[in-house]
């Protein structure tokens, strides 16, 4: 729909942003599958049919997980009064006409290049082309639809969410293992075998037709063709019979759950403090924007560890990695805390809450996780790399991080909210207002912290080389700068949330 | 008139001055004074320089149409947005010199800010009371009773995520209520409140002004704050075009005919015949 150009800026923005990325993604594939042409068949097959059963599930499984608005709802053209099979088409004709169906439509045609081996290889892409786009385009509009109506509750939302964070966390491993096929030797055998199986799939059938007509294979060929057309004309079924369904049916409501009591709030004192910190560990345990931050703490070092085991660094080495990263990425996510709150913010000022109580409360959940972490971890960590005299050093250096870390976001989070992802929307969700502040805020507080880390990780590096009573400067260093840190950050961020309170607000009312 | 109220000291002449202030000689209190309030945003001028005054133990009622400046003034004399000319007390203390002692006095309900619901409604309020300084032993008495005027007993431990608009308002109100301040500066408190809740809120508030506390409340259910209200000011453009005691605002006419006229009267409702032919 054109109606995509008729936004304001930062959304035009963004859609040429999506359009420019889309393209290149689109132009860069294009580009491989005209190069399959000069291959030979078995290789050009695995590899068109493995690719493209990826793409197709990409389209179908994206929008489940990202939760994206549908702005096609076919809901929302209930109130025209068309026929059901009329508004199924029209919906299904639009949505040819969005980033991610152009994408789809210079893929198809460029593996229409990939099989110009002879007529009717030819015919059958030509063919194939047609059912593929369609067929992407059809699937994503009936997860979309789907999404919308099944994710219309908070909770709902929140639990994909998680089983999102799981699933990236399960494919970890999974790359890992990908990582470690030897791909010079038994590369082109395992995609082979791949592509056999996955042809006879709806998901790889319509690549595998002008595949198996180019390897001379006609009776497999027109077969697996019927079976991609005969599937898209099920998805067809499957659109007219939802669209039907969606339009009488109520929108989802949510059963509320109860819960008892008022639990963190007991265990913590009966002060503004007291009371913030329950606050902030309830959302920590409670809200999904905070329980991402969570789980992608502990994926990123295990990223880190695979990369760099793949790059040959011995295991006892990375074993010395994970807590100073998990410190960094727990100390920093709280950098923009205030902007998590939105316009509820108000309550703090309203009750003249006092910076401190505000600041200090809010840092208790990062401390009660990274104290812990700090402890337990060095001592597993030491005890992989085997060497104890080290141990003070990863201690030193750790909670340097952690407690610069903390002081600095206290400072930032009063002095220089950007937005953020808004309460009950997807983690996932971009802020819906732009600025460029966002990027030179995240990058200052991330170096910040380790440009203040940086003398205890000198002496720590030294103790690394030479031992001797270098490990114990990193610690003491370690602890002085970054108590010095907390408490500085702390007393500013107190004074800059007093100063600031209805800024603060205005800020959180255009996000 | 009142003694100006930048010069009054309650703390000094407060010895319970709760009696109906009524059928006193003594001057009224003056609860809350606003002083040519200006905030202009861009180019446009929301507030044009408002002046109000506001006698204690009154429910006072602004009305105004869309985008007249109500919830602009009232953020202001709330402490949630800086004005840039003017000044707000709150039975004398300046909210914007001396925030903590006005603010103390202050209960407020903002309209179309978030509340924190993550947390449930018995959450909620415990998280005001405390913010608001009280201990806990009276937060969770003053709960039960709030929970219980409002209705919200059975919804205290669901999130505040998961209640309706009405039950978010009501929870909201409760809040507000939570420290007992002297005023309670209200933007739209019944929007979206279902009747009965509405009938008890009104009855809760007018016992509150009753026992001496002041009420200032926002809303453009013109029959709601003629029946309510004991004194009213229209805003319309960011200007007061009209205030005093409800008899000295309606002149005789009822509140809505009176608003409609002050606010610019009525669009003859020309040119629309097309809307009387029927489609079909």
């Amino acid at each position: 729909m054109a109606n995509a150009f008729r936004r304001t800026p930062w959304q035009i923005v963004g859609l040429v942003l999506a359009l420019v990325y889309g393209l290149g993604t689109a132009f860069f594939l294009a580009a491989g599958l005209f190069a399959l042409r000069f291959f030979d068949v078995e290789l050009a097959r695995s590899a068109v049919i493995v690719f493209g059963s990826i793409a197709v599930i990409v389209f179908a499984a994206l929008p489940l997980l990202l939760g994206i608005e549908d702005l096609l709802d076919p809901r929302r053209f209930a109130l025209y009064g068309m026929s059901n099979s009329r508004l199924a088409a029209s919906i299904a004709v639009a949505s040819l006409i969005s980033v991610p169906a152009l994408v789809i439509t210079i893929i198809a045609l460029a593996q229409i290049t990939t099989w110009t081996r002879g007529p009717l290889p030819v015919a059958l892409a030509v063919a194939s082309a047609v059912v593929i786009v369609l067929t992407c385009v059809l699937s994503a509009r009936i997860s979309t639809t789907l999404a919308t109506f099944l994710l219309s509750t908070r909770r709902s939302r929140d639990l994909t969410t998680i089983v999102g964070i799981v699933i990236i966390i399960a494919l970890t491993p999974l790359i890992g293992l990908l990582a470690s096929v030897d791909w010079t030797v038994d590369g082109a055998p395992t995609l082979s075998a791949i592509a056999d199986v996955a042809s006879w799939t709806p998901l790889g059938a319509a690549w595998g037709a002008p595949a198996d007509a180019a390897a001379g294979s006609d009776g497999s060929a027109v077969a697996k063709l019927v079976i991609a057309i005969l599937w898209l004309g099920l998805l067809a079924l499957a659109w007219r019979a939802l669209v039907g369904a969606i339009l009488v049916r109520p929108t989802r409501q949510a059963q509320a759950r109860q819960y008892n009591g008022i639990s963190w709030f007991d265990r913590f004192g009966a002060t503004p403090t007291g009371a913030i910190a329950a606050r902030s560990v309830t959302y920590w345990a409670r809200d999904a924007r905070y329980l991402t931050n969570l789980a992608i703490i502990p994926v990123i070092p295990a990223v880190m560890i695979v990369a760099l085991l793949v790059a040959g660094v011995p295991i006892t080495v990375l074993a010395l990695l994970p807590v100073p990263v998990m410190c960094l990425f727990l100390s920093w996510s709280v950098h923009n805390d205030v902007s998590f709150d939105n316009t509820a913010i108000w309550l703090h000022l309203v009750s003249s809450t006092s910076g401190r109580a505000d600041r200090i409360g809010r840092l208790v959940p990062a401390l009660a996780l990274g104290i812990p972490i700090i402890v337990l971890g060095s001592l597993l960590s030491i005890a992989v790399y085997g060497d104890w005299s080290e141990l003070p050093s990863l201690i030193g250096v750790s909670a340097c991080i952690l407690l610069v870390g903390l002081g600095l976001s206290s400072v930032m989070s009063a002095a220089f909210p950007y937005p953020a992802v808004r309460p009950n929307d997807s983690p996932f969700s971009q802020p819906q207002a732009g600025g460029s502040s966002a990027g030179l805020i995240q990058g200052l507080s991330f170096f910040g912290i380790l440009l203040l880390t940086a003398p205890a990780l000198a002496a720590a590096v030294l103790g690394f080389i030479y031992g001797g009573l270098f490990p114990l400067i990193a610690l003491v260093a370690g602890l002085v700068i970054g108590l010095a840190a907390l408490a500085g950050g702390v007393r500013l961020g107190a004074r800059a949330f007093e100063r600031r309170g209805p800024e603060l607000l205005a800020a959180a009312l255009r996000n | 008139m009142a003694p100006t109220p930048g010069t009054v000291r309650p703390n000094a002449r407060k010895p319970r001055v709760r009696k109906p202030a009524a059928v006193t000689t003594k001057p009224r209190e003056v609860a809350l004074s606003i002083r040519g309030l200006v905030k202009r945003f861009d180019n446009k001028t929301a507030v044009a320089g408002i002046d109000l005054e506001v006698f204690a133990g009154s429910l006072y009622g602004i009305v105004g149409p869309n985008g007249a400046g109500k919830t602009t003034t009232l953020s202001m004399v709330t402490g949630l947005l800086k004005p840039d000319a003017g000044s707000v007390f709150v039975h004398g203390h300046d909210v914007w010199a001396n925030p903590v002692a006005a603010k103390r006095k202050l209960g407020v309900l903002p309209d179309q800010l978030r509340l924190f619901d993550r947390l449930t409604g018995g959450q909620l309020l415990y998280y005001s009371g405390i913010l608001r300084g009280l201990d806990k032993a009276s937060v969770r008495l003053r709960s039960a009773d709030l929970a219980a005027a409002f209705g919200l007993e059975n919804s205290l431990d669901r999130l505040v995520a998961d209640y309706s608009a009405g039950m978010s308002k009501k929870i909201a109100l409760a809040a507000a209520m939570i420290h007992s301040p002297r005023l309670l500066v209200l933007d739209e408190p019944f929007e979206s409140v279902d009747p009965v809740s509405s009938a008890n809120v009104i009855e809760i508030l007018q016992r509150y002004a009753k026992a001496g506390g002041t009420v200032v409340l926002s809303s453009h259910t013109m029959n709601l704050i003629e029946r309510v209200c004991d004194s009213v000011a229209v805003i319309v453009n960011g200007s007061v075009l009209a205030q005093g005691t409800m008899a000295e605002v309606r002149a005789g006419n009822s509140l809505e005919d009176r608003f409609v006229e002050l606010a610019g009267g009525r669009r003859a409702a020309e040119g629309m015949e097309w809307l009387h032919k029927f489609s079909d």
